[in-house]
């Protein structure tokens, strides 16, 4: 106990000296997990919207894919780029492994599905009447599509917000694709894992303060934005 | 001519939900939809709106086939409006929601806003113009939609049961704009109902929907009647309250004991106290308990045991008109009645 109060004071110190390494592990976190969620973003939104928009032969066991994909584990997906990305892989030459770019085209492959999904959800919600009535007012499909993409912007935000919360806090694929390495490719999480493997706790308390607290804002702005979503269907 | 159907069905799983051989509906005119619930009467609007597909058959528009295909149906939906049963209102101001149809239109800004105003003067919700479409009342919704659809000019407006579960102010005022749009709009109305008193106020022509199948029937008097027996030809109907009424065996379809009756409001006679009754197998004493007039003619509907509207022609209204309370005695000739 007295291990765990030492620590934590320790890390509520480093946080508040702004300690350099910790900004720098922060740093990396949030640059490579806010890019793969703007990238899954612009292939996940419109994916989602397309899927749930349209009628198509198949559209059910794209939703089963879909959906089993939600339950990729960060390191089989780490596994697959590192095949991948490797010497020896197709895109060997590009030198990719062990870079922040890696751990991007990783993190995207884990999050694209719960955009996708969340998206189809959230569209899925909108009542149909919004479609005819835009429709009937002489809408062409591309405007039928934003008006309905205007109904459900709460829960497609809501889908990005949660994509992120995921990204941030995986460890598998920044591990396996990023290597973990001082001032490039550490982020809170390998961090986290290096320093309880060294048994340092007080930088790995200090990261887990941080993740928390921005694991809790997300889900704040998260339930912000499904209260929003709740309240405009009544 | 506006539309002209032609042998027109539509499937829905299997099931023909509407099947229509003919129908002319002509343009500039109010025409009503009359029918019960899953009679077609919303199926027929969406097909006239371009929104659905017909499974087979053909509908003509100005004159002209329909190909029910995307490119086609687009020009053809900025001409035709439907407002729907519950209408919904895109979320943001009363104005934004106006504002789509004229967009889309690519009409100019300034235009925008003179039309904007000016269809919700025609609908009384001038004031409500900056208000947020999803804090309105059930009413407003509608009046607001109405102004929405009204706002892109529409050749046809289309209405799926416009004053349902509205308060009576606001349906007179549907009522009202409806009467207006196409009055002074030249606009052409088809709208749904299940009220005939609605149709016959406000409807140049009236369609009755039965079952998806275009019907001479009237709505009105629908009973629901228990076969008791049979005696001297004829087949005894128990109503409601133990009312009676006796149709020729060769009326009964089909060997059930529970029935409905179909009274034609227009074919019964009302005798008043002191007057002959005229000489028909079912006599039907009652009191007046509501008089309602309008398109030409005035509906009385007579406490028989069962409630049971008549319509009697203006003249004849001003010759005597019954009072309210008044004991009166309906003639219901055979040729009033219709079992099934």
């Amino acid at each position: 106990m007295d291990l765990l109060i030492e620590s934590f004071k320790a890390a509520i110190l480093l946080i508040l000296a702004w300690d350099h390494e910790l900004l720098a592990i922060v740093g990396c976190s949030l640059k490579v997990s806010g890019l793969a969620t703007v990238f899954a973003a612009t292939v996940g939104l419109p994916l989602g919207f397309l899927i749930a928009f349209t009628a198509f032969p198949g559209k059910r066991l794209t939703l089963t894919c879909l959906n089993t994909l939600l339950a990729l584990p960060t390191v089989v997906i780490g596994l697959l780029v590192y095949t991948l990305i490797s010497r020896r892989g197709i895109f060997g030459s590009l030198d990719l492994l062990y870079t922040q770019k890696a751990m991007v085209i990783g993190q995207i492959i884990l999050i694209i599905p719960v955009i996708t999904t969340m998206t189809i959800a959230a569209i899925s919600r909108i009542d149909k009447r919004y479609r005819t009535t835009a429709l009937t007012l002489g809408a062409n499909t591309r405007q039928v599509a934003w008006v309905v993409f205007i109904e459900a912007r709460y829960g497609v935000i809501a889908a990005v917000i949660a994509a992120f919360g995921r990204v941030i806090a995986e460890i598998g694929i920044s591990m396996m694709l990023g290597g973990n390495a001082k001032g490039f490719t550490r982020t809170m999480t390998t961090a986290m894992a290096l320093e309880y493997d060294k048994g340092e706790f007080i930088l790995a308390v200090a990261l887990g303060i941080i993740l928390m607290s921005l694991a809790f804002a997300i889900n704040l702005l998260f339930q912000v934005f499904q209260g929003r979503v709740g309240s405009d269907a009544v | 001519m506006l539309y002209k159907i032609k042998k027109l069905t539509r499937e829905h799983q299997g099931r023909i939900i509407l099947n229509i051989p003919e129908l002319v509906i002509s343009a500039g005119k109010i025409t009503s939809l009359i029918g019960p619930n899953g009679a077609g009467k919303t199926t027929l609007l969406h097909l006239l709106a371009f929104l659905d597909t017909p499974s087979s058959g053909e509908i003509s528009f100005g004159s002209r086939p329909v190909r029910f295909v995307e490119k086609e149906l687009h020009p053809l939906r900025q001409r035709v409006v439907l407002v729907d049963q519950y209408p919904i209102l895109f979320t943001g101001s009363v104005y934004k929601n106006l504002e789509f149809g004229l967009k889309v239109r690519k009409i100019e800004k300034k235009r925008r806003s003179h039309l904007i105003e000016e269809a919700l003067e025609m609908v009384g919700m001038q004031d409500f113009i900056h208000a947020e479409a999803h804090k309105l009342s059930g009413g407003e919704t509608k009046r607001v939609a109405l102004a929405r659809a009204l706002v892109v000019k529409p050749e046809v407006l289309l209405c799926d049961e416009p004053t349902a579960n509205v308060d009576s102010e606001n349906q007179e005022i549907i009522q009202s704009i409806l009467e207006r749009a196409n009055g002074r709009e030249k606009i052409s109305i088809i709208f749904a109902t299940h009220s005939l008193s609605q149709a016959q106020r406000l409807a140049d022509k009236t369609v009755i929907l039965k079952d998806g199948r275009p019907s001479d029937l009237s709505r009105e008097n629908v009973l629901p009647a228990t076969i008791l027996g049979q005696n001297e030809g004829r087949i005894i109907c128990r109503l409601h309250n133990d009312v009676r009424i006796t149709v020729p065996v060769a009326y009964y379809p089909a060997r059930t004991s529970a029935v409905r009756l179909f009274l034609n409001p227009a074919k019964i006679i009302l005798t008043r106290n002191g007057e002959q009754a005229l000489s028909h197998e079912n006599l039907l004493p009652g009191k007046v308990v509501k008089i309602v007039g309008g398109n030409g003619q005035i509906k009385t509907t007579v406490d028989t045991g069962v409630p049971v509207d008549i319509f009697i022609s203006l003249p004849e209204y001003a010759r005597r008109p019954p009072l309210i309370g008044e004991g009166v005695l309906l003639s219901i000739p055979d040729e009033a009645i219709t079992i099934e």
